[in-house]
């Protein structure tokens, strides 16, 4: 069932056996494979079944350095679905040297394995509507999938890996009615969590401390807690509650918000590809079951490890939008539409110095001398994007001079100064809102750096193209700034490790030092890998739920309990 | 000597003989050594039209045994319902197996056991296939025997209903993925399944007043089952269908279609019909422990009923008119 939190009484408690916070894809997961179980499930959602200005305003915080990260209240949705309600669609497993301690880049290594992992992958796939599990081009499609550049051999990277696309599912949207027909599942909205109660040893979460939107408080008393609020949110309110533990709960060791990861992405360089436009298949194909795939190139693990560099992938991708000397009419209109773009799609396809007046005059003579591919690109986007239930995942233009820029997609390291803290400022519930303080190192630059190298030397001496970067870029470190904290992807603040003085959870997700406190999500991530998060957040929410499960037998009771008895509770 | 094998065996009259599921028992009980089946329906065989009263007392003669597997409009149904139970009570057959439908159970959720009250809205079929329960129940209360058997959506090579009509839909990408609107229990009764069940129940002892569920399999649900299906089919890229599209579907497109059918028969003339889209919906998980114990019902796996299907009826593979 659904219900609202405007319409509980002050000071109720409400039990259950479970109690999930955050109504994301980790939350929603857990939520339904939890439906299966004898126990009753409570998931709070602090925003509504669509975004809301409320909701959104509890996201505002500080940002140590604008020009390297985006707003706090971006990239981050609170409404049933969370981050999936925004989310391009992008599904990717993690690799296997992603798990693995590797002696070049410290801080990394999983308590688990990616054995672990991949065993929840394919119902993962499945839930987030990525249709089948391959994820290998030579058989996601029927007959294999083109190559990407025709006569490819590289030395230094793999070429048969793809990523598969999602609808993109919203899971809030698609969800639903299970969360409504599961009879020992309550969801609800408006429900924001405040602050954790710790026993007085501070062994166990006796309660949890929950504002409706009116700002009315009450109470939730489960057996386990399972926090699912995302990468940010999470060490917010684990450090925030610092009644017990003085230093938040689970930051003994100093480790709560700390070794926070996005990915350093963007899009750069030039390359021209040899030959005629027909060597080169950049573009999606779709597999049996409908879904969308796309070829990347994967830098080798085992060139990861001569090189000491993190894990890396790249795409081939239409010339910057922003510049109009490619002359490409779908592009320019693109750029001439960025204020009907959504900020989190706008920012990843046209941030970048404003444009001056000129800027804009060459892309309006762009799109008007190039009618007939502005007007197909159009065509084809209405049809197979803004209409389609399975949408076209991105802007796929294929250049006329066979000219492509490359997006890179790659691992950020572990580190210790790159971190989520509180700010000085409150939200209107009194909490101390967010401060983002990121940080990237020079490995990062390097990972980046050193296989843009490496594949400009496979592709030159196969004679395949030449790339170089950009006239507009003096060097690489520029191009990683200038695209800086990849949006979305809040990884590594809780992070697992093998005990409480390498990670905040354990292999299960379970905070060291409290029995009954779990976290679901990016946060728990130790190491980054290549690949977009999701599809990962959502096997390690089923991997979650198969521990969790059998605990607890009933439905959520509610009882109200004297005024007398909650103010003793808050000592 | 044949003739007096034939004595030795049971007869066994088939109404509905030239439909789906009564000519698949007809010609399993034709190899039988212990039944013979008489098929009866209004085209061939023994010509009987079931709502004709004498006709029905002549084919009763001399019968161990009656399946009713009569379908068509639904005043028909009960009107034969009413006729066989009527003659039977004149010259009584040892047993009736009565074929009932999942449809009785109306828009019920959850785990539904032979107990389970309709829930409304009960689709006019359902409350036909109601009203012909009630009437065996009768008959069995007046003394006779008669068992009633409750199918799910009895797939198989040759199902109109659940076979041609869904590999046409979904040859013509009008339906594949359906999202949310897929998440619904699927249901399937594989025909060799129930064919089976009746063949149990024809001689199960203390059986008689019994209802038993009788389906193969619950264990996926209608979207799972549609996307191997139009993967088995070939029926690829299998097509997500937008929520709004299937609501042009059953609300405007379907009485079209329906009115055109009259005319001409293709798959461009195929409604989807908003009760068949809500029972894409339906989180109802039909029960059939009692069937198991009792009629030991055997459970084909959703694989095999597809490839079943795929592989026998090769006008499947046609491709689709629209």
């Amino acid at each position: 069932m659904i219900q609202d939190a405007d319409d509980i009484v002050r000071d109720t408690v409400v039990e259950a056996n479970i109690c999930i916070v955050g109504g994301g894809p980790a939350g929603i997961t857990l939520a339904m494979e939890l439906a299966r179980s004898g126990s009753s499930i409570l998931l709070l959602e602090s925003g509504d079944l669509g975004p809301t200005d409320d909701a959104q305003a509890l996201n505002v915080g500080e940002v140590a350095d604008e020009a390297l990260h985006s707003p706090a209240d971006k990239y981050r949705q609170r409404c049933l679905g969370g981050g999936t309600s925004i989310w391009g669609g992008r599904c990717v497993p993690f690799d296997p040297i992603d798990f693995e301690t590797r002696p070049w880049m410290d801080h990394s290594g999983w308590p688990i394995g990616y054995q672990d992992v991949e065993h929840h992958y394919a119902a993962a796939n499945t839930l987030c509507e990525a249709g089948d599990y391959e994820y290998d081009a030579r058989l996601a499609v029927s007959g294999g999938m083109r190559p990407l550049l025709r006569g490819f051999t590289p030395r230094y990277f793999g070429v048969n890996s793809i990523e598969r696309f999602s609808c993109p599912t919203n899971f809030g949207q698609r969800y639903q009615a299970r969360l409504r027909a599961a009879a020992n599942v309550r969801v609800l909205l408006r429900a924001t969590a405040t602050h954790l109660r710790a026993s007085r040893d501070g062994s166990r979460i006796d309660r949890l401390d929950v504002r409706n939107s009116k700002g009315l408080g009450f109470s939730v008393k489960a057996d386990q807690f399972v926090l699912a609020m995302g990468g940010i949110e999470t060490p917010r309110l684990l450090l925030t509650s610092d009644d017990v533990h003085a230093a938040g709960i689970g930051n003994g060791n100093d480790l709560v918000g700390r070794f926070y990861m996005c990915h350093v992405a963007g899009t750069m360089g030039s390359l021209q590809v040899n030959g005629g436009t027909d060597t080169v298949s950049h573009g999606y194909e779709v597999a049996a079951d409908g879904t969308y795939c796309r070829r990347r190139i994967s830098l080798r693990p085992d060139v990861q490890a001569e090189f000491g560099l993190g894990n890396v992938v790249f795409r081939l991708h239409h010339p910057r939008i922003t510049d109009p000397r490619h002359r490409t009419g779908p592009l320019s209109a693109i750029f001439l539409a960025q204020s009907f773009i959504s900020y989190e799609y706008a920012k990843r396809l046209v941030s970048d110095t404003p444009p001056t007046a000129g800027t804009w005059l060459r892309h309006g003579l762009n799109a008007v001398t190039d009618p007939v591919s502005t007007t197909r690109f159009l065509g084809h986007w209405l049809r197979h994007r803004t209409l389609a239930e399975r949408k076209f995942p991105s802007v796929i233009i294929r250049p006329r001079t066979n000219l492509f820029s490359l997006d890179f997609h790659a691992e950020q390291a572990p580190n210790r100064d790159s971190r989520i803290g509180l700010a000085t400022a409150t939200d209107r519930f009194g909490n101390r809102q967010v401060r983002i303080d990121w940080r990237y190192g020079r490995q990062d630059v390097e990972t980046v750096a050193r296989s843009f190298d490496l594949l400009r030397d496979d592709l030159a001496n196969q004679a395949i193209g030449q790339l170089t970067l950009a006239p507009d870029e003096s060097d690489i470190e520029t191009v990683v700034r200038r695209d800086g904290a990849y949006g979305g992807h809040h990884i590594g603040t809780v992070r697992m490790g093998n005990g409480p003085s390498s990670g905040v959870v354990d292999g299960d997700s379970k905070v060291f030092g409290v029995n009954n406190l779990y976290v679901a999500g990016s946060a728990v991530f130790p190491t980054s890998s290549q690949a977009n998060p999701t599809l990962t957040i959502v096997a390690l929410a089923l991997r979650l739920a198969g521990h969790l499960r059998g605990i607890g037998k009933s439905v959520p009771q509610i009882t109200t309990v004297r005024q007398s008895v909650m103010a003793d509770q808050h000592d | 000597m044949p003739d007096s094998i034939d004595f030795s065996r049971k007869q066994v009259l088939v109404l509905g003989a030239s439909g789906f599921i009564g000519s698949r028992l007809v010609a399993a009980l034709t190899g039988s050594p212990i039944y013979r089946p008489i098929a009866a329906s209004r085209r061939s065989g023994l010509m009987v039209d079931a709502t004709d009263p004498e006709r029905m007392h002549a084919a009763l003669r001399d019968v161990d045994c009656v399946v009713n597997c009569i379908s068509g409009n639904d005043r028909a149904m009960v009107r034969s319902t009413e006729v066989l139970c009527e003659a039977a009570r004149a010259s009584p057959p040892r047993r009736i197996i009565h074929l009932s439908s999942m449809a009785v159970y109306g828009a019920a959720t959850g785990t539904v056991r032979e107990d389970q009250v309709p829930v409304a809205p009960v689709s006019g079929y359902g409350q036909a296939k109601i009203d012909c329960e009630r009437i065996v129940r009768k008959y069995v209360d007046d003394g006779g025997d008669a068992v009633i058997l409750r199918p799910t959506c009895v797939f198989g090579p040759g199902s109109v209903q659940w076979t041609t009509r869904l590999a046409g839909l979904l040859r013509s990408h009008r339906i594949g993925d359906l999202g949310s609107a897929g998440d619904g229990c699927c249901n399937l009764a594989f025909i060799d399944d129930v064919v089976s069940a009746i063949v149990a129940a024809l001689n199960a002892p203390d059986i008689s007043g019994s209802t038993f569920n009788v389906s193969s399999s619950a264990d996926q649900t209608w979207n799972e089952f549609l996307v191997a299906f139009a993967k088995a089919l070939g029926a690829t890229p299998i097509r997500r269908i937008a929520p709004r599209m299937l609501r042009i579907e059953t609300k405007l497109l379907a009485p079209v279609r329906r009115i055109a059918a009259m005319a001409i028969h293709t798959p461009a003339t195929e409604a989807i019909t908003p009760s068949l889209a809500a029972l894409w919906r339906q989180d109802i998980r039909i029960d059939c422990s009692a069937a198991e114990a009792t009629l030991g019902l055997p459970r084909t796996p959703p694989a095999r009923m597809i490839a079943a299907a795929v592989q026998y009826d090769s006008s499947l593979m046609e491709p689709a008119l629209s």
